[in-house]
């Protein structure tokens, strides 16, 4: 079980990051034969270390690293230091995601072709299809207990009071409303119980209904006997030898001495903030970009979806937060229909947060407090609502950077996050915040707050895949287009966001990762 | 808005309910005009009587829920106040910010912050400062002294820790009767 791996093994591919993308690939592998070793800058929890409770678990389990948000947006006024909600920790965001697994539809894959030139944004092609990456969607859905799906054959939850309130709605407005495809048990399977609606889902999951890599993946990994995971190891820097190969990586143990581990082959999977500083923060004489940047790419077209949330007050109580987060998905305008006046679509996903969080979300910033606020909060319960999830345009503008002073605790530059709205985007909340307020209207609602968006949940897109290797970071296989035994595994390779949430794609794409992986490395090939 | 500080004033159907809920109407009227100054025993030693009750009043029209007790806002200010017994910087920072507050009162009503009668005319002074350190501070500290606190949770409707109870897979979570 506790198999350990000398610094000085070549012939190992070494992964960083134990999240969606880092752990899938690790177990991925791990099933082949394939060693690996994990390098995970968090702790390690277990699920004693989880609590029903939003803010202890917020203090636990995120990446509170130094960061700063810039740009107009008024995320960057409301949470100048917090671009994102992610996870410090053995299973990365995976402990804290809502469970939602949707496949990306066949046009989200080809954006370019499908509506053009967008001006002001760096649309792109994904250089792969829906019908290649099908096949492994199916493994994903299976690997990762998705119900409602016919990989699985696992039911869907019951339906919620929350639900019930959306779809009726829904139902009177003419839009089409379905229970959410969730990650989360509905029986005991894979070893794991079913979900006993607790509504914490985005707290970790108590008792391991829902997937994380942090019970699945990492353990079934490491039961082989084929991959060692060395948790509160952060990485600083990728080195490489005189011919551009990738030879190993230096980080930081958990006492803070630099280790060396050295590697055949590497693959990066920190999530889109740390992922291409990881790369940016590499550079050397031979590379003076940073690693895998001769397209300048690195750290570019960060998206995050465009998001923001809609809760309405009613005259009878709802009681929300007895559910699992995600009920279900309003879908009307999930496709691309430029006649709404934005290209690329979006989804309302029935979402609750508990009042502790629903006081700093409502109205964040430094002006949300007064008589307004704490009426609606006496309304808690009588409250439903939606998170909106829609696709974002890609701009290049958009990015992390490293600061040219500044330096966090393992004395690396703090990275610089900047994102504000295309047209497109604010266009396309501004239709969700409308149609949103119908359906609660038609419900007769007495009062509709619209939330501007949270710390991003959702990252992608900082390493992108592309065709060519001047538009992008990574082939269709994730690997370098410059480094051949460089991977990037998460999802920083997404070409653009599509409208669904994006782990199960991050899975599909390391599951087909690691069958290219395994094959390249039999062939000699890396 | 230009609502007054009693809770009788106030029409609004949703506080009513929010009052039956709770069951403390009879506290809060009383508690909010002249009972300030027996509440707030707790910051006198460290930024005197006076202070002490501007920052109660204040608390107060930062979130107002006129039902609840002052012991809920009390709870919040009196860490506070103790910390600042042994901290200078935060000492200083809510004595300045009670003196910034009352000399804007001044100026604007010709009174001191705690004797503005009327709730908007104190949320228009407020409004003024709310990016500051000493408004922000008292602001982050509310906030989760009231709506994180699992006290107060049934108050608002709101249920809290659920595994232990076994989630709510057998405690009506498909349970609605309006739509
Ligand atoms: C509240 C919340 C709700 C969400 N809900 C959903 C949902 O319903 N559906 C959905 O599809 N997605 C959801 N997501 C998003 C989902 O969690 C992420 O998209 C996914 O986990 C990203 O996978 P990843 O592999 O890119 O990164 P992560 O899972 O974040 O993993 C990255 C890991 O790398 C580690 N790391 C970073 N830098 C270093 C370094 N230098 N050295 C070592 N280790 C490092 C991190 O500590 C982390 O553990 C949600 C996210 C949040 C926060
Ligand atoms: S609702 Fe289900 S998945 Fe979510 S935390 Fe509870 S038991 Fe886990």
């Amino acid at each position: 079980m506790t198999t350990k791996f000398d610094l000085n093994d070549d012939s190992l591919v070494v992964i960083i990051g134990s999240g969606a993308g880092g752990g899938t690939l690790a177990n991925e592998l791990a099933q082949k034969g394939i060693r690996s070793v994990v390098l995970e800058a968090g702790k390690r929890f277990t699920l004693d270390d989880i609590e029903n409770d939003e803010w202890k678990m917020f203090g636990k389990i995120s990446w509170l690293d130094k960061r700063y948000v810039e740009g107009p947006a008024r995320l960057a006024k409301d949470f100048p230091n917090l671009p994102a909600w992610i996870v410090k920790g053995v299973g990365g965001a995976t402990m804290h995601w809502a469970g939602v697994a949707m496949r990306f539809q066949q046009h989200e894959f080809k954006m370019k072709s499908t509506n053009g030139v967008v001006p002001g944004a760096n649309v792109l092609d994904w250089p792969i299809t829906l019908q290649e990456l099908e096949p492994y969607y199916l493994k994903a859905e299976k690997k990762m207990g998705v119900c409602g799906t016919e990989a699985t054959g696992m039911p869907f939850h019951g339906k919620s009071s929350h639900y019930k309130v959306i779809a009726e709605g829904a139902r009177r407005i003419g839009a089409k409303c379905e229970q959410a495809t969730l990650a989360i048990n509905t029986e005991i399977r894979d070893g794991r119980p079913a979900c006993q609606v607790n509504g914490f889902c985005m707290q970790g999951c108590k008792i391991g209904a829902k997937w994380s890599t942090m019970y699945t993946e990492i353990p079934k990994a490491e039961a082989t006997g084929n991959m060692e995971l060395r948790p509160q190891s952060m990485v600083l820097r990728i080195e490489h030898d005189d011919k551009g190969r990738v030879t190993g990586v230096l980080y930081a143990d958990r006492d803070g001495n630099q280790q060396l581990q050295k590697a055949r082959v590497v693959a990066v999977a920190g999530n889109s903030i740390e992922s291409p500083r990881m790369l940016l923060n590499s550079a050397s004489s031979m590379f003076p970009d940073g690693l895998a940047n001769s397209s300048g790419q690195v750290g570019q077209n960060y998206m995050t979806h465009v998001t923001g949330g809609v809760y309405a007050e009613f005259d009878k109580p709802v009681h929300m937060y007895k559910s699992t987060v995600v009920p279900g998905v309003v879908k009307q305008w999930q496709d691309n229909d430029p006649e709404r006046g934005h290209y690329a679509g979006y989804e309302l996903e029935i979402l609750h947060l508990g009042l502790p969080f629903m006081s700093a979300f409502l109205n964040p910033g430094s002006s949300g407090w007064g008589r307004e606020l704490a009426e609606s909060l006496e309304n808690y319960d009588k409250m439903a609502g939606f998170w909106i999830c829609g696709e974002d345009m890609p701009v290049e503008s958009n990015n992390i950077s490293l600061h040219p002073t500044e330096k966090d605790q393992y004395g690396l530059p703090v990275p610089v996050v900047y994102k504000t709205d295309h047209i497109n985007d604010t266009r396309m909340r501004n239709h969700a915040y409308d149609r949103s307020t119908e359906l609660f209207e038609s419900l007769g609602a007495r009062k509709v707050n619209y939330l501007p968006p949270y710390p991003a949940s959702h990252n992608m897109g900082t390493n992108r895949m592309s065709e060519k290797p001047r538009d992008g970071v990574v082939n269709k296989w994730g690997q370098s287009h410059d480094i051949k035994n460089l991977f990037v595994s998460d999802g920083s390779q997404f070409t653009t966001s599509g409208t669904e949430n994006p782990t199960l794609t991050i899975v599909a794409l390391a599951i087909r990762q690691a069958d290219y992986i395994a094959e390249q490395m039999k062939r000699r090939q890396i | 808005m230009n609502k007054n500080n009693t809770a009788e004033s106030i029409p609004n159907p949703s506080r009513r309910r929010f009052l039956a809920r709770s069951g403390a109407a009879a506290v809060c009227a009383g508690a909010l005009s002249a009972g300030l100054l027996s509440a707030t025993a707790w910051a006198a030693k460290a930024v005197g009587e006076q202070a002490s009750a501007t920052l109660l009043r204040m608390a107060r029209d930062i979130y107002p829920h006129d039902t609840l007790e002052d012991k809920y806002y009390s709870q919040v200010l009196t860490p506070l106040a103790k910390k600042a017994e042994q901290d200078a910087a935060l000492q200083t920072l809510l004595k300045e910010g009670v003196a910034e507050l009352d000399k804007r009162s001044h100026q604007r009503f010709g009174k001191p912050y705690l004797e503005v009668a009327v709730e908007s005319d104190r949320v228009q002074i407020l409004r003024a400062i709310e990016d500051g350190a000493f408004f922000q501070r008292l602001k982050g500290d509310l906030m989760m002294g009231i709506y994180n606190n699992p006290e107060l949770w049934p108050r608002f409707g709101y249920g809290g820790s659920a595994w232990q109870h076994g989630g709510y897979i057998n405690r009506g979570y498909d349970q609605i009767d309006w739509v």
